[in-house]
């Protein structure tokens, strides 16, 4: 069946569905809840500091179904989440039914915070025979509790037209990553993937801060932290204590990658295959080359009113600048190797942690390649410095997975471009 | 696709934690005989193999993986290894790691000698396991097939620091420990030698479908050791710890296939690799240690890390105290008396996991549905460990299963043997 012919016919299903459900809305509603500290109207914004909370970060995620569009361009259907911060939560079934992102939105976050993430399930539009829950699992999380670990089988996933609120205390920075964890070979593999990190306090460090033989820089220092741009002033990936792992630019790359025939099947309401799960789309943050260098929004069809791939892949430097590369695999079946030619890399943190020893010894090691298997990350830093001006590519070296299915030149790459 | 979730815990229902700890032989003198057997999948499948029978115990079946052989630090490691007489190809041993190895008897093969076909002759292996660590042991005769087919093991070299430590140095001090041994199977393999057709398999188009901790796939890890319906798969892999303590992991790339060993709870620090500390000079300890949340596993390497857990730092008070209360044992205090930070959903919009103590604090059971949550008998806090490959989380087509099971953080004063 022709996809974009199926996408037309979805969009009148929702709008059954969604006759369905008003008709029932009232007894529901109560169930749809934001617990955002300082927030008055339950929209996931904060109106007022709540004193008791004053690092409080709100968000608020919708969990469903959607479409993708693949490079080479074929339609995908996807599980995945939605942001809806600033919408009232009511709102949120009804707008976040069928229209799930790939990526999943980022979520950015700073040591000190204290994250308060709501997930509402909204149900999926295209499969109406399924009830299944939904979580959002902070993979790498520290001295995690199963409460807010999203793993069900130790503690739950929410069920549809009902809202879960995780909290995290953030006391550890780094790149971390986010899924769903509700039957996760399924869920992860129909889209439920996102990137998350989190940057480290030495950020608002007051202004002249002595670090080893690094002096900090923070112009905008205010003791009350959220008048502080962690982003003005110099940013670090680490609480380094030297400024070592300082950089400029920062740009989080996430490796997925997708079998279209289980997509297929699965809108078919079909048996799905795991044995046989084999990934024919491998993709940096929700596409796959040349998507990754596209700068727009990806529509599914010219008049889309909910663009599921905001998220593109391109890194831009000045000569001399530092980039940081955050890079996380969520890749369900292979791993990758992640490559520069032409541009330095330097290691400087794994998993979520500092590359240093327990005695304080720097683990750093240069290289032009880094190896992920699903559910790993690490921290590239690459100084551009003395590097001439040009766009380099940043690719995978597993050559069979530089493609769109049977579309040649594309998957796993993507572009660094230095320029003035 | 929930109702898989139901039936999965179904099959889960049937199985209590009973042992922890790293099971196996011990010893110096063992006697190893290849033997033709089956396992069993927890889709009901099963699924011929060859192992190693411990031939010291008569009548002894083969087993997958392997006996774990664990043995000192200066030991004289002796193995004797034959084959039960319709074992109709020549069999051997080699130990990655192990230094001076000796083999005498059998005939000379391409690796090492091999004890003949049929149970013809025999060999012996000897080697002193001069360095403390976590190794592993395979067949040299043909390995591509007979690894696969379950003729692997591990061992298991403790120092002689004391049997609490993973390596010479106070800094590998541990307080449980647990071993991951991961493989991987295709079953065509399998068939194609139960149906007597070995000169059909092409080892090049390995593709497996099945995945293994210590040779069992989820949920069978988390059955008891030696469980009367696993005859031929012995051991379990079901760590369980108290807040505070800390678990020493022991894995090893078993199989064919890089597995990204992703442990939920916390970060472990990685401390060794190929049985050799991560030590920048002697006498340094583990000082070029790491923290990750997964482990990458390598075909053939061995990966040793410690894994420590309080919930430090969560916001809360994971114990659900009121301020004045006493503090339990290696609780952090800086969360002492921190109230739980958000309200519950109600119970209905809720699909409870069969791990899940019906509270979020630890030690303390909360209201749960009928018929739920009855496999958390202490309240303890349930983190799954697994292949982040998720794809390796399924028995065939069966999720959830595979490379998968769960760690147990009991609350103080539960008994973990």
């Amino acid at each position: 069946m022709n996809m974009k012919a199926l996408l037309r016919g979805a969009s009148l299903f929702v709008g059954l569905v969604l006759f369905a459900v008003g008709g029932h809305a009232n007894a529901q509603v109560g169930n749809i809840r934001v617990q955002c500290p300082g927030d008055n109207d339950g929209n996931a914004t904060i109106d007022t500091i709540d004193p008791l909370h004053p690092n409080a970060k709100c968000m608020h995620l919708a969990a469903g179904d959607g479409f993708i569009n693949m490079a080479d361009g074929k339609l995908l259907y996807t599980f995945g989440f939605s942001d809806w911060t600033g919408t009232p939560a009511d709102d949120v079934p009804a707008l976040g039914l069928l229209s799930s992102n790939f990526p999943a939105p980022t979520i950015m976050l700073d040591e000190g915070d204290e994250f308060y993430l709501t997930v509402t399930n909204v149900g999926m539009a295209m499969r109406p025979d399924l009830f299944d829950p939904h979580s959002v699992h902070f993979h790498g999380f520290p001295q995690a509790a199963p409460v807010f670990d999203g793993m069900p089988e130790g503690s739950f996933g929410i069920n549809m037209m009902a809202s879960l609120t995780y909290y995290y205390n953030l006391v550890e920075p780094g790149t971390y990553m986010f899924h769903c964890h509700v039957e996760a070979t399924e869920h992860m593999q129909m889209g439920m993937l996102g990137n998350l990190y989190v940057r480290p306090i030495q950020n608002r460090r007051p202004n002249g801060t002595v670090l080893g033989t690094h002096v900090h820089s923070n112009p905008d220092w205010n003791a009350n932290r959220w008048q502080d741009d962690p982003l003005v002033g110099d940013k670090y990936v680490y609480d380094d204590g030297d400024g070592s792992t300082r950089y400029d630019v920062e740009v989080p790359i996430q490796l997925t990658a997708m079998d279209g025939e289980f997509h297929d099947l699965h809108l078919a309401i079909q048996p799905l295959p795991f044995a046989y799960m084999l990934d024919n789309y491998p993709m940096l943050n929700g596409r796959g080359y040349p998507d990754t260098i596209n700068p727009a929004v990806l529509m599914n069809t010219a008049d889309d009113p909910k663009p599921s791939q905001k998220v593109n892949s391109i890194i831009r430097a000045q000569p001399g600048q530092t980039i940081l590369l955050r890079i996380s695999s969520l890749s369900v079946t292979n791993y990758y190797t992640l490559a520069t030619a032409g541009l330095p890399m330097k290691v400087v943190g794994l998993n979520a942690r500092h590359y240093r020893g327990p005695t304080g010894k720097n683990l750093y090691y240069d290289t032009h390649s880094v190896t992920l298997g699903g559910g790993e990350s690490v921290d590239v830093l690459i100084d551009t410095t003395g590097i001439p001006a040009g766009t380099y590519p940043l690719y995978t070296t597993n050559l069979n997975f530089l493609n769109n299915d049977t579309q040649d030149l594309g998957g796993l790459m993507t572009e660094i471009v230095i320029a003035p | 696709m929930i109702r898989r979730i139901l039936i999965a815990s179904i099959l889960v229902g049937l199985f209590v934690p009973a042992y922890a700890g790293i099971d196996g032989l011990t010893g110096t003198t063992f006697h190893f005989t290849a033997k033709q057997d089956f396992i069993t999948t927890p889709d009901g499948g099963s699924i011929t193999i060859w192992g190693y029978a411990n031939a010291n115990v008569v009548g002894s079946r083969a087993q997958y993986p392997g006996p774990t052989l664990i043995v000192n630090e200066g030991d004289t490691v002796t193995i004797t290894l034959d084959s039960e007489p319709t074992f109709a190809v020549p069999v051997s041993l080699v130990f990655p790691g192990q230094s001076k190895v000796t083999a005498t008897g059998g005939t000379p093969g391409a690796l090492t000698n091999e004890a003949g076909a049929n149970g013809a002759s025999s060999v012996t292996y000897s080697f002193v396991a001069s360095s403390p660590g976590t190794y592993m042991y395979h067949s040299g005769t043909r390995p591509d097939l007979q690894a696969e087919m379950g003729l692997l093991g591990a061992i298991i070299v403790r120092p002689s620091l004391g049997a609490n430590y993973a390596y010479d140095d106070a800094g590998t001090r541990f307080d449980q420990e647990y071993l991951f041994l991961l493989t991987d199977v295709d079953p065509t393999f399998h068939d194609l030698i139960e149906f007597g057709e070995m000169a059909s398999i092409d080892t090049s188009k390995f593709y497996p479908v099945y995945w293994f901790i210590n040779g069992r796939a989820a949920p069978d890890t988390m059955a008891p050791a030696n469980s009367p319906f696993l005859p031929t798969q012995p051991y379990n892999a079901l760590p369980r710890m108290h807040p505070g303590e800390k678990l020493l992991m022991r894995v090893i790339g078993a199989g064919r296939d890089l597995h990204p060993f992703h442990h939920h709870g916390n970060h472990a620090q990685i401390i060794a690799r190929d049985g050799r500390l991560l030590s920048s000079a002697p006498g340094a300890g583990p000082d070029l240690a790491h923290a990750v949340f997964t482990i990458q596993s390598v075909p053939g390497e061995t990966v040793d890390a410690l894994f420590e857990w309080t919930g430090k730092g969560l916001g809360w008070d994971i114990y659900g105290h009121a301020p004045g209360d006493p503090l339990q044992p290696n609780e952090y205090a800086g969360d002492h008396g921190k109230a739980f930070p958000v309200v519950m959903p109600e119970l209905q919009n809720l699909a409870i996991g069969p791990h899940w103590n019906g509270s979020p604090f630890l030690g303390t059971f909360g209201d749960l549905p009928p018929g739920t949550g009855n496999l958390n008998l202490n309240a303890g806090y349930y983190h799954m460990w697994h292949s982040h490959n998720e794809k390796e989380i399924v028995n065939f087509d069966l999720f959830p299963g595979g490379m998968m099971t769960m760690l147990i953080i009991e609350p103080a004063g539960v008994p973990i043997p």
